[in-house]
């Protein structure tokens, strides 16, 4: 074989296991959405902007794949990803958004009334969200949301793990504080499940 | 109660304490009511944060971020894949891991004739053996789930008197043992009592031209109905998690490292993507 049609050759296996290696990243990507998009609904209190955050996020993974360190844990990366897109955003924007569309804004009014007092404590819940710093909410959602260890989150947020560990624990209370003044957190979800 | 209590609380709360200290902190706990209801109300406000972001996990996914992570057009598959977050701090909930070995052929020779009718071109041979070109055949997707949806209705039209090769009657252990006898993998059952639906039995069928084991799930809400899981192996590529839906029931189906899945049933989508989210995250699927 003479050296161009082995060099053609070569630039063929390559493209090939380039787009392997890309449809492996897709699946991990895909895999990672759910949790992504819960993340990102933490963080924004909207549906549509978090779906909007959560698909810049996948734009950017792919576009910078190559900076993804196997046996890494892949959803923190991506979690940072979400994070530092969200705070990009949340500081060239000026405006607060508007309330948030969670929670009981989008029930059908044909549900069943036990179902809708459920959802209005957990509407609450994420009120209560929706009211911390940024930094705050970021840290609650990564450990007490997505379990993620506190060495874990500080990766993720780029921070040293005491600063997680206070954030966290002034959200907690932040938090708890704002379920006590509010009413109705004792309602469980079992209703919601039940249906 | 200091701020710097406050953060011993959570902090040990979260398992984020070293041995000694968490030591400490019972002790404390111990001797102080007002500390133990503190720990109380901070651990029950942590659980309703998680009720209330979890049904966000259960939502199918929007195309829109499909195409996205593929980097490419809109596709029509929907992935799940939020095991990990929706069931984080559970426990695996394994009931059963049974090797497995003989042929399944064999046994669908002696009694596996009501299943053939089902899958289209799933012909045996006079001797009980499968023509190869039945099993390409079966290879082929729209069989496959074709297939499951023929297995699925065999089920809900045989009422309480469905086809059961190993019923669930006593223990569903050894009903997996015994069926797993005809096959060459790994069948797990996955405990599915959360979602109200209790193992009724498992059968042998024939899915994707391979031995698979349909496990049955029944419940009393009829809304729901039976749901049925098929396991089988597979040498074709992973896909990922994806919905159809034939002969009028809901199918979720993917495949993963050599092994093919579909979750069959009549019950709504979101709640069927909710149930998939779950056995793949029992079965390690994903």
């Amino acid at each position: 074989m003479s050296l161009r049609p082995r060099l053609a050759e070569r630039a063929k296996e390559r493209a090939a296991g380039e787009e392997a290696s890309v449809s492996r990243f897709s699946d991990q990507l895909i895999a990672a959405l759910p949790r992504l998009r819960r993340f990102a609904r933490g963080l924004t209190g909207s549906t549509v902007e978090a779906d909007d955050l959560v698909q810049a996020a996948c734009e950017r993974a792919l576009a910078r794949r190559h900076q993804f360190e196997e046996g890494t844990r892949f959803d923190s990366w991506m979690f940072r990803t979400v994070q530092t897109i969200w705070i990009d955003q949340i500081r060239a924007r000026t405006v607060r958004k508007e309330e948030s569309e969670t929670g009981e804004a989008r029930l059908g009014s044909d549900e069943a009334v036990r179902r809708v007092e459920a959802r209005l404590a957990l509407g609450e819940v994420r009120r209560a969200v929706d009211r911390l710093p940024p930094d705050q909410r970021a840290a609650l959602l990564l450990v007490t949301v997505e379990g993620l260890s506190y060495r874990e989150a500080a990766e993720v947020a780029q921070v040293p793990v005491g600063t997680i560990m206070s954030r966290l624990a002034r959200a907690r209370l932040a938090l708890q504080a704002q379920l006590d003044a509010g009413a109705g957190v004792d309602r469980s979800k079992r209703d919601v499940e039940a249906q | 109660m200091s701020r710097h209590s406050d953060d011993r609380l959570v902090a040990y709360l979260d398992g984020e304490v070293e041995t000694a200290e968490r030591r400490e902190i019972e002790a404390w706990l111990d001797g102080d009511p007002v500390a133990r209801d503190r720990l109380a109300a901070l651990s029950r406000s942590a659980m309703l944060l998680r009720e209330a972001y979890d049904e966000v996990v259960r939502e199918p996914v929007p195309e829109r971020l499909i195409a996205a992570a593929r980097g490419a057009a809109p596709a029509r598959v929907v992935a799940f894949g939020g095991r990990r977050a929706a069931m984080l701090g559970a426990r695996r909930r394994w009931r059963v891991a049974l090797p497995l070995a003989a042929s399944l052929f064999g046994l669908l020779a002696g009694g596996g004739a009501a299943y053939l009718g089902v899958g289209k071109g799933l012909a045996l041979g006079p001797g009980g053996t499968m023509a190869p070109a039945a099993i390409e055949a079966a290879a082929a997707n729209n069989l496959w789930l074709d297939n499951a949806a023929g297995y699925f209705k065999l089920v809900v039209a045989g009422g309480d008197n469905a086809l059961i090769d190993v019923p669930a009657s006593g223990d569903s252990h050894e009903a997996l043992q015994r069926i797993s006898q005809s096959l060459t993998q790994q069948v797990r059952l996955p405990d599915l009592k959360p979602w109200g639906l209790n193992f009724r039995g498992a059968r042998l069928v024939v899915v994707d031209g391979r031995p698979a084991a349909q496990l049955v799930y029944t419940t009393e809400n009829k809304a729901i109905g039976p749901i049925a899981l098929i396991v089988g192996s597979s040498k074709q590529p992973d896909i990922a998690p994806s919905f159809d839906r034939r002969q009028g029931v809901n199918m979720i189906y993917w495949r993963h490292q050599g092994r093919a899945y579909v979750l069959v049933g009549e019950a709504d989508v979101g709640y069927l993507w909710g149930i998939g989210n779950d056995v793949a995250w029992q079965l390690d699927a994903i």
